[in-house]
């Protein structure tokens, strides 16, 4: 095997094609950062929900004396009731820990969430604080049953459950990583048949070159090399494209993003690395496959 | 060295067979003329020894090798045996003399040092000294099919085919190709040449294998273009 034949037969054929190797690396920069931004997301997304599913917990709240809510019927929750209902809870399964939180300690958190100089603050007495139950779950999708085995049962006022308050959040989190891997889809489907095109526009062009090559005895993997790397080297500079695009939007994007949850759940670099990884694999391996099979069906051998 | 035993090919929608029951031996060393009228097969006879094509029944053996069994990985070192000359040269037009030459040994991954050495020497066998740098399009057609025979014979192969090669080519340069195939003759190469040049053939006096419609009508040693009388 001659190298330097090879890549001299590659920078020809690069160089004859010049507009359609120009569509491939560019189709192939923007498919694979579409997929490497959905990768991202998707790490993004799966960090975020670590981090917030496991705060996540479902607060059963009890009736005080002067709950004006209907399910209390005016009547503050018995001690009995507190004891049945912890019981009840407990024996659900898939529940991880009950915590009781009382008046005081109630009043304690209510305090630390305001500012100073709030209304509410000032206004707010030990009293007026309900007591809940703080349930935490081991899996937070399963919350159904715990809910279950609260709502309506005498004593508790009402209950409320977190993560189907963040739930909508990443509901909308995900319909985005799903819009930027069908768009990548796209992308890639049109990166593979311009490849397949200028794969086909080159051996067209060598037909004289490939006919000789032919008739004195060349291998097939002599003859179609140079097609193949001609692929894989669009498919490559496509891809640094890819990465520089992907560490872009790390930067401006997903680092932006990261502000407005205070630093919670920031995306690692490690995690970029992994996206351009596998941008990388999946975009040469498609200019690998998109001219194999064109050469299958343009140059026989 | 070239061994048909009751060859039949029929190419896909078409009735009439392009080689029907042909069985014929062509010996190490030999000039066998391949003569008869378009369409007669012998372009089938040259391919189907290339395993460009498959017969439909019948064997092949090509230097010892039975075709048949010969898995398609195999196929290039089959062909880096036997050299092939056309009609219509089909050189490379980018290149000169010398890298059209050369080219052939390139491809299937000679050493640089060997090339050197090799392509200057088949380059004066076929009379071209002196003109490795000239481009194709500088050379006249007979020329161009002196380094078409020299792309062909560089690699030393068993077996030459020639299709027509004198098609293109006005009768006194034709001699010059004649000489040149004899001299590779010469040299132990087996050349089986197909033609429609009476001339020639007539002048050689070699062995003659006349195809009809696909089927072998004469085999002469020592033959002429025409019917023996």
């Amino acid at each position: 095997m001659r190298a330097n034949f090879i890549f001299s037969e590659v920078w020809i054929g690069l160089r004859r094609n010049l507009t359609m190797t120009l569509a491939v690396i560019l189709t192939v920069a923007v498919g694979m950062a579409m997929l490497g931004v959905g990768l991202m997301i998707n790490a993004q997304v799966s960090m975020m929900k670590d981090f917030w599913y496991d705060k996540v917990e479902i607060s059963v709240f009890l009736c005080n004396k002067n709950s004006a809510l209907e399910t209390c019927k005016g009547k503050a929750v018995t001690a009995q009731q507190t004891k049945d209902l912890e019981a009840r809870l407990k024996a659900v399964p898939g529940v991880e820990q009950v915590i009781f939180e009382d008046q005081a300690t109630a009043f304690r958190n209510f305090q630390e969430s305001l500012s100073n100089g709030n209304v509410l603050k000032q206004a707010a007495k030990v009293e007026d604080m309900p007591t809940s139950f703080r349930i935490k779950l081991t899996d937070p999708d399963n919350y159904q049953p715990v809910v279950q085995a609260a709502e309506g049962q005498p004593g508790v006022a009402s209950v409320t459950n977190q993560k189907e308050m963040i739930g909508n959040f990443f509901a909308m989190l995900d319909k985005l990583r799903y819009a930027a891997l069908i768009v990548a889809i796209a992308l890639v489907i049109a990166a593979a048949l311009l490849i397949g095109n200028t794969v086909r526009l080159s051996a067209y062009n060598r037909r004289r070159e490939t006919g000789i090559m032919r008739l004195v005895g060349a291998s097939n993997i002599y003859i179609q090399l140079p097609f193949v790397m001609e692929g894989v080297i669009a498919g490559l500079i496509g891809g640094v494209g890819a990465a520089v695009m992907l560490i872009l939007a790390k930067v401006f994007l997903f680092d932006g993003l990261a502000g407005y949850f205070a630093g919670r759940g920031t995306l690692g670099w490690d995690a970029v690395a992994e996206a351009i990884t596998y941008t990388m694999m999946i975009g040469v391996f498609i200019c690998v496959l998109a001219s194999f099979i064109t050469l299958r069906r343009y140059l026989r051998v | 060295m070239i061994h048909f035993d009751n060859v039949t090919k029929v190419y896909a929608n078409q009735n009439r067979p392009a080689l029907d029951h042909v069985s014929v031996d062509v010996d190490k060393g030999e000039f066998v003329f391949l003569v008869g009228p378009s369409g007669s097969g012998k372009s089938t006879f040259l391919r189907l020894i290339l395993k460009e094509e498959r017969p439909n029944s019948g064997a092949i053996h090509v230097a010892g090798k039975d075709l048949a069994r010969l898995s398609n990985f195999k196929v290039p070192h089959l062909r880096r045996r036997i050299g092939c000359v056309f009609q219509d040269f089909r050189l490379l037009p980018n290149k000169n003399v010398y890298e059209n030459v050369a080219f052939a040994l390139e491809v299937i991954g000679k050493p640089r040092r060997f090339i050197r050495k090799v392509v200057p020497e088949v380059i004066e066998l076929v009379g071209l000294e002196g003109k490795a740098h000239r481009m194709p399009d500088e050379l006249s057609g007979g020329e161009q099919q002196r380094v078409a025979m020299a792309r062909a014979f560089v690699n030393r192969p068993m077996i030459l085919l020639a299709d027509e090669p004198t098609g293109n080519i006005d009768p006194a340069t034709s001699i010059g190709i004649m000489k040149v195939l004899d001299r590779i003759n010469r040299t132990g190469t087996t050349v089986v040449m197909a033609t429609h040049d009476a001339a020639i053939v007539d002048s050689m006096r070699k062995r003659v294998v006349e195809l009809e419609d696909g089927k072998i009508v004469r085999d002469q040693s020592r033959g002429v273009y025409g019917q023996a009388y």
